[in-house]
Protein backbone atom coordinates (compact mmCIF):
# COMPACT_ATOMS: atom_id res chain seq x y z
CA UNK A 1 0.00 0.00 0.00
CA UNK A 2 2.49 1.97 0.76
CA UNK A 3 5.50 3.09 -1.94
CA UNK A 4 5.99 6.63 -0.78
CA UNK A 5 9.70 5.63 -0.06
CA UNK A 6 9.93 4.23 -3.75
CA UNK A 7 8.17 7.03 -5.56
CA UNK A 8 10.17 9.62 -3.63
CA UNK A 9 13.68 7.62 -4.72
CA UNK A 10 12.21 7.22 -8.40
CA UNK A 11 11.72 11.37 -8.39
CA UNK A 12 15.34 11.72 -6.96
CA UNK A 13 16.63 9.65 -9.42
CA UNK A 14 14.94 11.33 -12.24
CA UNK A 15 16.11 14.84 -10.85
CA UNK A 16 19.75 13.92 -11.76
CA UNK A 17 20.89 12.49 -7.80
CA UNK A 18 23.38 9.09 -8.40
CA UNK A 19 20.93 6.32 -7.34
CA UNK A 20 22.89 4.98 -4.13
CA UNK A 21 22.58 8.35 -2.90
CA UNK A 22 19.09 8.59 -4.01
CA UNK A 23 18.25 5.62 -2.03
CA UNK A 24 20.22 6.47 0.85
CA UNK A 25 17.82 9.23 0.92
CA UNK A 26 14.82 7.42 0.35
CA UNK A 27 16.10 4.95 3.68
CA UNK A 28 16.61 8.07 6.11
CA UNK A 29 13.27 9.94 4.84
CA UNK A 30 11.17 7.10 5.38
CA UNK A 31 12.75 6.38 9.10
CA UNK A 32 12.49 10.47 9.49
CA UNK A 33 8.75 10.01 9.37
CA UNK A 34 9.15 7.17 11.75
CA UNK A 35 10.76 8.99 14.04
CA UNK A 36 7.53 10.83 14.40
CA UNK A 37 5.40 8.27 14.01
CA UNK A 38 4.04 9.72 11.14
CA UNK A 39 3.11 8.30 7.91
CA UNK A 40 5.66 9.73 4.93
CA UNK A 41 3.15 11.10 2.76
CA UNK A 42 1.25 12.78 5.61
CA UNK A 43 4.43 13.82 7.10
CA UNK A 44 6.45 15.38 4.28
CA UNK A 45 3.71 15.68 1.63
CA UNK A 46 3.44 13.91 -2.14
CA UNK A 47 7.14 11.88 -2.64
CA UNK A 48 8.09 14.21 -6.16
CA UNK A 49 6.97 17.40 -4.67
CA UNK A 50 9.32 16.71 -1.40
CA UNK A 51 11.92 15.44 -3.58
CA UNK A 52 12.33 18.42 -5.77
CA UNK A 53 11.97 20.39 -2.61
CA UNK A 54 15.02 18.49 -0.80
CA UNK A 55 17.28 18.56 -4.02
CA UNK A 56 16.46 22.24 -4.16
CA UNK A 57 17.42 22.42 -0.92
CA UNK A 58 20.70 20.53 -1.22
CA UNK A 59 21.90 22.50 -4.22
CA UNK A 60 21.62 26.08 -2.87
CA UNK A 61 24.00 24.96 -0.02
CA UNK A 62 26.70 24.19 -2.39
CA UNK A 63 26.14 27.30 -4.59
CA UNK A 64 26.76 29.46 -2.01
CA UNK A 65 30.19 28.28 -1.51
CA UNK A 66 31.45 27.53 -4.97
CA UNK A 67 30.13 31.19 -6.47
CA UNK A 68 33.27 32.23 -7.79
CA UNK A 69 34.85 35.66 -8.69
CA UNK A 70 34.31 37.53 -11.88
CA UNK A 71 36.62 36.05 -14.65
CA UNK A 72 38.08 37.03 -18.12
CA UNK A 73 35.99 38.94 -20.48
CA UNK A 74 34.15 36.16 -23.32
CA UNK A 75 32.15 38.39 -24.68
CA UNK A 76 32.71 41.81 -25.67
CA UNK A 77 29.89 43.92 -27.69
CA UNK A 78 31.01 47.73 -28.39
CA UNK A 79 29.05 50.46 -30.29
CA UNK A 80 27.32 47.06 -32.10
CA UNK A 81 24.47 48.47 -34.87
CA UNK A 82 22.52 47.05 -36.87
CA UNK A 83 20.25 48.18 -40.12
CA UNK A 84 18.30 46.82 -42.88
CA UNK A 85 18.06 48.99 -45.08
CA UNK A 86 16.89 52.14 -43.64
CA UNK A 87 15.49 50.47 -40.59
CA UNK A 88 18.23 50.89 -37.46
CA UNK A 89 16.94 47.35 -35.80
CA UNK A 90 20.29 47.76 -32.87
CA UNK A 91 21.87 50.99 -32.01
CA UNK A 92 25.02 51.57 -30.63
CA UNK A 93 25.13 48.34 -28.69
CA UNK A 94 27.91 48.08 -25.58
CA UNK A 95 27.99 44.48 -23.46
CA UNK A 96 30.96 42.79 -22.01
CA UNK A 97 30.15 39.59 -20.17
CA UNK A 98 33.00 37.70 -18.43
CA UNK A 99 33.45 34.64 -16.77
CA UNK A 100 30.99 33.44 -13.85
CA UNK A 101 28.10 36.14 -15.51
CA UNK A 102 25.06 35.75 -16.47
CA UNK A 103 23.17 38.52 -18.88
CA UNK A 104 19.59 39.05 -19.52
CA UNK A 105 18.54 40.45 -23.27
CA UNK A 106 15.48 41.73 -22.50
CA UNK A 107 12.88 43.89 -24.39
CA UNK A 108 9.63 43.87 -26.56
CA UNK A 109 8.60 42.03 -29.19
CA UNK A 110 10.54 42.75 -32.52
CA UNK A 111 13.01 44.82 -30.59
CA UNK A 112 16.22 43.34 -31.89
CA UNK A 113 17.09 40.42 -29.05
CA UNK A 114 17.35 37.28 -31.20
CA UNK A 115 18.88 39.37 -34.00
CA UNK A 116 21.55 40.17 -30.91
CA UNK A 117 22.29 37.33 -30.07
CA UNK A 118 22.80 36.17 -33.34
CA UNK A 119 24.96 38.69 -33.71
CA UNK A 120 26.92 37.33 -30.76
CA UNK A 121 27.33 33.69 -32.21
CA UNK A 122 28.57 35.36 -35.37
CA UNK A 123 25.87 34.09 -37.43
CA UNK A 124 24.81 37.71 -38.90
CA UNK A 125 27.18 40.73 -39.34
CA UNK A 126 26.55 44.03 -37.37
CA UNK A 127 26.26 47.26 -39.49
CA UNK A 128 28.80 48.41 -37.47
CA UNK A 129 30.67 48.21 -34.05
CA UNK A 130 32.76 45.40 -32.80
CA UNK A 131 32.07 41.88 -31.59
CA UNK A 132 34.90 40.04 -29.51
CA UNK A 133 34.60 36.67 -28.57
CA UNK A 134 36.16 33.23 -26.80
CA UNK A 135 36.13 30.27 -29.17
CA UNK A 136 34.09 28.04 -27.52
CA UNK A 137 30.52 29.16 -27.84
CA UNK A 138 27.39 27.00 -27.54
CA UNK A 139 24.37 29.05 -29.22
CA UNK A 140 20.95 27.71 -28.66
CA UNK A 141 18.33 28.92 -30.98
CA UNK A 142 14.54 29.27 -30.32
CA UNK A 143 13.58 26.82 -32.86
CA UNK A 144 16.22 24.30 -32.59
CA UNK A 145 18.14 22.59 -35.86
CA UNK A 146 17.13 19.66 -34.89
CA UNK A 147 16.07 16.83 -37.20
CA UNK A 148 12.69 15.49 -36.57
CA UNK A 149 13.21 12.25 -38.00
CA UNK A 150 16.70 11.26 -35.68
CA UNK A 151 16.62 9.95 -32.17
CA UNK A 152 18.25 12.21 -29.07
CA UNK A 153 21.11 9.77 -28.84
CA UNK A 154 21.70 9.96 -32.51
CA UNK A 155 21.67 13.86 -32.07
CA UNK A 156 24.12 13.39 -29.38
CA UNK A 157 26.29 11.44 -31.83
CA UNK A 158 26.30 13.61 -34.85
CA UNK A 159 26.77 16.89 -32.73
CA UNK A 160 29.55 15.47 -30.78
CA UNK A 161 31.30 14.31 -34.20
CA UNK A 162 31.37 18.33 -35.21
CA UNK A 163 32.94 19.57 -32.35
CA UNK A 164 35.68 16.04 -32.41
CA UNK A 165 34.03 14.09 -29.39
CA UNK A 166 33.88 10.24 -29.32
CA UNK A 167 30.62 8.78 -30.61
CA UNK A 168 30.30 6.92 -27.08
CA UNK A 169 31.25 9.74 -24.89
CA UNK A 170 29.23 12.54 -26.83
CA UNK A 171 26.40 9.85 -25.98
CA UNK A 172 27.15 9.48 -22.10
CA UNK A 173 27.90 13.62 -22.03
CA UNK A 174 24.19 13.86 -23.65
CA UNK A 175 22.69 11.81 -21.38
CA UNK A 176 23.96 13.08 -18.30
CA UNK A 177 23.51 16.37 -19.11
CA UNK A 178 19.65 15.33 -20.04
CA UNK A 179 19.43 14.04 -16.72
CA UNK A 180 20.18 17.24 -15.18
CA UNK A 181 16.88 18.94 -17.01
CA UNK A 182 14.92 15.63 -15.40
CA UNK A 183 15.16 13.74 -18.67
CA UNK A 184 15.82 10.59 -19.79
CA UNK A 185 16.04 10.53 -23.44
CA UNK A 186 14.05 7.16 -24.69
CA UNK A 187 15.88 4.90 -27.52
CA UNK A 188 14.80 4.54 -30.82
CA UNK A 189 12.20 7.48 -30.43
CA UNK A 190 12.68 9.74 -33.39
CA UNK A 191 12.73 13.39 -31.77
CA UNK A 192 9.04 14.52 -33.64
CA UNK A 193 7.80 12.27 -31.26
CA UNK A 194 8.86 14.56 -28.81
CA UNK A 195 6.87 17.55 -26.92
CA UNK A 196 7.77 21.22 -27.39
CA UNK A 197 9.20 21.14 -24.16
CA UNK A 198 11.45 18.07 -24.08
CA UNK A 199 12.72 19.35 -28.10
CA UNK A 200 13.98 22.04 -26.07
CA UNK A 201 15.83 20.14 -23.69
CA UNK A 202 17.59 18.34 -26.63
CA UNK A 203 18.93 22.10 -28.13
CA UNK A 204 19.85 23.27 -24.65
CA UNK A 205 21.89 19.81 -24.43
CA UNK A 206 23.60 20.10 -27.82
CA UNK A 207 24.20 23.77 -27.06
CA UNK A 208 26.39 22.52 -24.26
CA UNK A 209 27.52 19.27 -24.99
CA UNK A 210 31.24 20.22 -26.16
CA UNK A 211 31.80 22.00 -23.31
CA UNK A 212 31.74 25.99 -23.79
CA UNK A 213 32.90 28.71 -22.24
CA UNK A 214 30.05 31.15 -23.31
CA UNK A 215 26.37 30.17 -23.89
CA UNK A 216 23.65 31.73 -25.98
CA UNK A 217 20.38 31.30 -25.32
CA UNK A 218 17.06 32.33 -26.97
CA UNK A 219 14.15 31.86 -24.92
CA UNK A 220 15.23 28.16 -24.09
CA UNK A 221 12.32 27.18 -21.82
CA UNK A 222 9.16 27.73 -24.17
CA UNK A 223 6.80 24.73 -23.53
CA UNK A 224 9.03 23.81 -20.25
CA UNK A 225 6.39 23.00 -17.60
CA UNK A 226 6.68 24.64 -14.20
CA UNK A 227 9.49 22.17 -12.59
CA UNK A 228 11.47 21.79 -15.91
CA UNK A 229 11.70 25.93 -15.46
CA UNK A 230 13.25 26.11 -12.32
CA UNK A 231 15.63 22.91 -13.33
CA UNK A 232 16.98 25.29 -16.35
CA UNK A 233 17.21 28.74 -13.91
CA UNK A 234 19.16 26.04 -11.32
CA UNK A 235 21.46 24.67 -14.63
CA UNK A 236 22.36 28.28 -16.00
CA UNK A 237 23.67 28.98 -12.19
CA UNK A 238 25.36 25.56 -12.27
CA UNK A 239 27.18 27.08 -15.27
CA UNK A 240 28.38 30.49 -13.84
CA UNK A 241 29.27 29.20 -10.66
CA UNK A 242 31.40 26.93 -12.96
CA UNK A 243 33.10 29.73 -14.48
CA UNK A 244 31.57 30.14 -17.70
CA UNK A 245 29.03 33.18 -19.48
CA UNK A 246 25.98 32.67 -20.21
CA UNK A 247 23.62 35.18 -22.12
CA UNK A 248 19.80 34.62 -22.33
CA UNK A 249 17.30 36.60 -23.82
CA UNK A 250 13.86 36.17 -21.79
CA UNK A 251 11.02 38.67 -21.41
CA UNK A 252 10.32 37.07 -17.91
CA UNK A 253 11.63 39.96 -15.94
CA UNK A 254 11.27 37.78 -12.46
CA UNK A 255 14.58 36.03 -13.30
CA UNK A 256 15.96 39.40 -13.53
CA UNK A 257 17.35 39.15 -10.12
CA UNK A 258 19.45 35.98 -10.50
CA UNK A 259 21.47 37.65 -13.01
CA UNK A 260 24.39 40.35 -13.49
CA UNK A 261 23.94 42.52 -16.32
CA UNK A 262 20.53 43.73 -17.83
CA UNK A 263 20.62 44.77 -21.40
CA UNK A 264 17.43 47.07 -22.71
CA UNK A 265 16.62 47.10 -25.68
CA UNK A 266 13.34 48.48 -25.04
CA UNK A 267 10.38 49.16 -27.68
CA UNK A 268 9.92 47.38 -31.15
CA UNK A 269 12.31 48.98 -33.46
CA UNK B 1 5.03 30.13 17.64
CA UNK B 2 6.78 32.05 15.66
CA UNK B 3 5.47 32.49 11.61
CA UNK B 4 7.98 30.11 9.68
CA UNK B 5 9.24 32.93 7.40
CA UNK B 6 11.05 34.46 10.46
CA UNK B 7 12.89 31.34 11.90
CA UNK B 8 13.95 30.26 8.04
CA UNK B 9 17.20 32.97 8.36
CA UNK B 10 18.21 31.48 11.38
CA UNK B 11 17.22 27.97 11.52
CA UNK B 12 20.66 26.78 11.22
CA UNK B 13 21.97 28.99 14.00
CA UNK B 14 19.48 27.43 16.55
CA UNK B 15 19.88 23.56 15.19
CA UNK B 16 24.10 24.58 15.94
CA UNK B 17 23.13 26.11 18.71
CA UNK B 18 21.21 23.01 20.16
CA UNK B 19 23.67 20.68 18.84
CA UNK B 20 26.80 22.53 20.89
CA UNK B 21 25.12 21.17 24.07
CA UNK B 22 24.50 18.03 22.83
CA UNK B 23 24.26 15.37 19.75
CA UNK B 24 20.66 14.82 18.66
CA UNK B 25 18.83 13.10 16.38
CA UNK B 26 15.79 15.16 14.63
CA UNK B 27 12.81 14.18 16.36
CA UNK B 28 14.67 15.44 19.67
CA UNK B 29 16.02 18.52 17.89
CA UNK B 30 12.11 19.16 16.63
CA UNK B 31 11.05 18.79 20.23
CA UNK B 32 13.48 21.53 21.79
CA UNK B 33 12.74 23.33 19.50
CA UNK B 34 8.60 23.75 20.13
CA UNK B 35 9.77 23.24 24.42
CA UNK B 36 12.25 26.56 23.91
CA UNK B 37 8.97 28.47 22.33
CA UNK B 38 10.98 29.22 19.23
CA UNK B 39 8.99 27.20 16.76
CA UNK B 40 6.69 24.04 15.41
CA UNK B 41 8.60 23.16 12.57
CA UNK B 42 7.64 20.85 9.52
CA UNK B 43 9.70 17.68 8.78
CA UNK B 44 10.08 19.15 5.58
CA UNK B 45 12.06 22.02 6.95
CA UNK B 46 13.94 20.36 9.60
CA UNK B 47 15.16 17.31 8.06
CA UNK B 48 16.65 19.01 4.49
CA UNK B 49 17.98 21.66 6.73
CA UNK B 50 20.28 18.88 8.50
CA UNK B 51 21.07 17.21 5.50
CA UNK B 52 22.21 20.75 4.50
CA UNK B 53 24.28 21.08 7.60
CA UNK B 54 25.90 17.58 6.95
CA UNK B 55 27.01 17.98 3.60
CA UNK B 56 28.89 21.24 4.42
CA UNK B 57 31.20 20.09 7.10
CA UNK B 58 29.56 21.49 10.21
CA UNK B 59 27.33 18.59 11.81
CA UNK B 60 28.63 14.81 11.28
CA UNK B 61 26.39 12.03 11.54
CA UNK B 62 26.39 8.94 13.38
CA UNK B 63 23.54 5.81 13.67
CA UNK B 64 22.23 5.01 17.25
CA UNK B 65 19.98 2.36 18.04
CA UNK B 66 16.73 3.50 19.91
CA UNK B 67 14.29 1.40 22.09
CA UNK B 68 11.56 0.97 19.62
CA UNK B 69 11.33 1.72 16.02
CA UNK B 70 14.23 2.07 13.39
CA UNK B 71 17.47 3.38 14.08
CA UNK B 72 18.22 7.14 14.44
CA UNK B 73 20.80 9.54 12.94
CA UNK B 74 22.15 11.57 15.47
CA UNK B 75 24.40 14.97 14.80
CA UNK B 76 27.11 16.18 16.39
CA UNK B 77 28.82 19.91 15.57
CA UNK B 78 32.02 19.83 14.00
CA UNK B 79 34.93 23.00 14.77
CA UNK B 80 33.89 24.16 11.64
CA UNK B 81 30.20 24.14 13.13
CA UNK B 82 31.35 25.62 16.06
CA UNK B 83 33.15 28.41 13.66
CA UNK B 84 29.90 29.17 12.29
CA UNK B 85 27.92 28.99 15.35
CA UNK B 86 29.69 32.16 16.55
CA UNK B 87 29.66 34.12 13.40
CA UNK B 88 25.89 33.40 12.82
CA UNK B 89 25.27 34.57 16.62
CA UNK B 90 26.94 37.51 16.10
CA UNK B 91 24.53 38.34 12.71
CA UNK B 92 21.71 37.15 14.85
CA UNK B 93 22.15 39.59 18.05
CA UNK B 94 22.71 42.26 15.41
CA UNK B 95 19.86 41.87 13.73
CA UNK B 96 17.99 41.66 17.36
CA UNK B 97 19.41 44.56 18.21
CA UNK B 98 18.12 46.22 15.92
CA UNK B 99 14.68 45.60 15.39
CA UNK B 100 14.49 46.09 18.92
CA UNK B 101 16.04 49.41 18.56
CA UNK B 102 13.26 50.34 15.57
CA UNK B 103 10.48 48.90 18.02
CA UNK B 104 11.96 51.09 20.78
CA UNK B 105 10.63 50.70 24.33
CA UNK B 106 6.92 52.38 23.52
CA UNK B 107 5.76 50.10 21.62
CA UNK B 108 3.98 46.93 23.32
Amino acid sequence: MNDWPHRFETELVRLGLQPERAHRLSVETAAQAGEHAADPDHFFGPAHLYARHLVAELRVSTFEEKRAEAGRVMLRLAGVTKRYRRRTVLAGVDLTVRGGEVAAIVGANGCGKSTLLRICAGLTAPTSGTVQRIRRVGFVPQDGGTAGWLTADEHFTLFGAAAGIAPRKARSTGAHLASLLAWRPTAAQPVQELSGGTRQKLNLVLGELHGPDLLLLDEPYQGFDQGSYLDFWRQVHVWRDAGRAVVVVTHLLHELQHVDHVLDLGGAA
Amino acid sequence: MTPRPWLHGFLDLCLLAMLRERPDYGYGLAQRLAAAGVADIPGGTLYPALLRLEQQGLASPSWGPSESGPRRKYYAITPAGLDALSAQADEWRGFRDGVDALIGEHVR
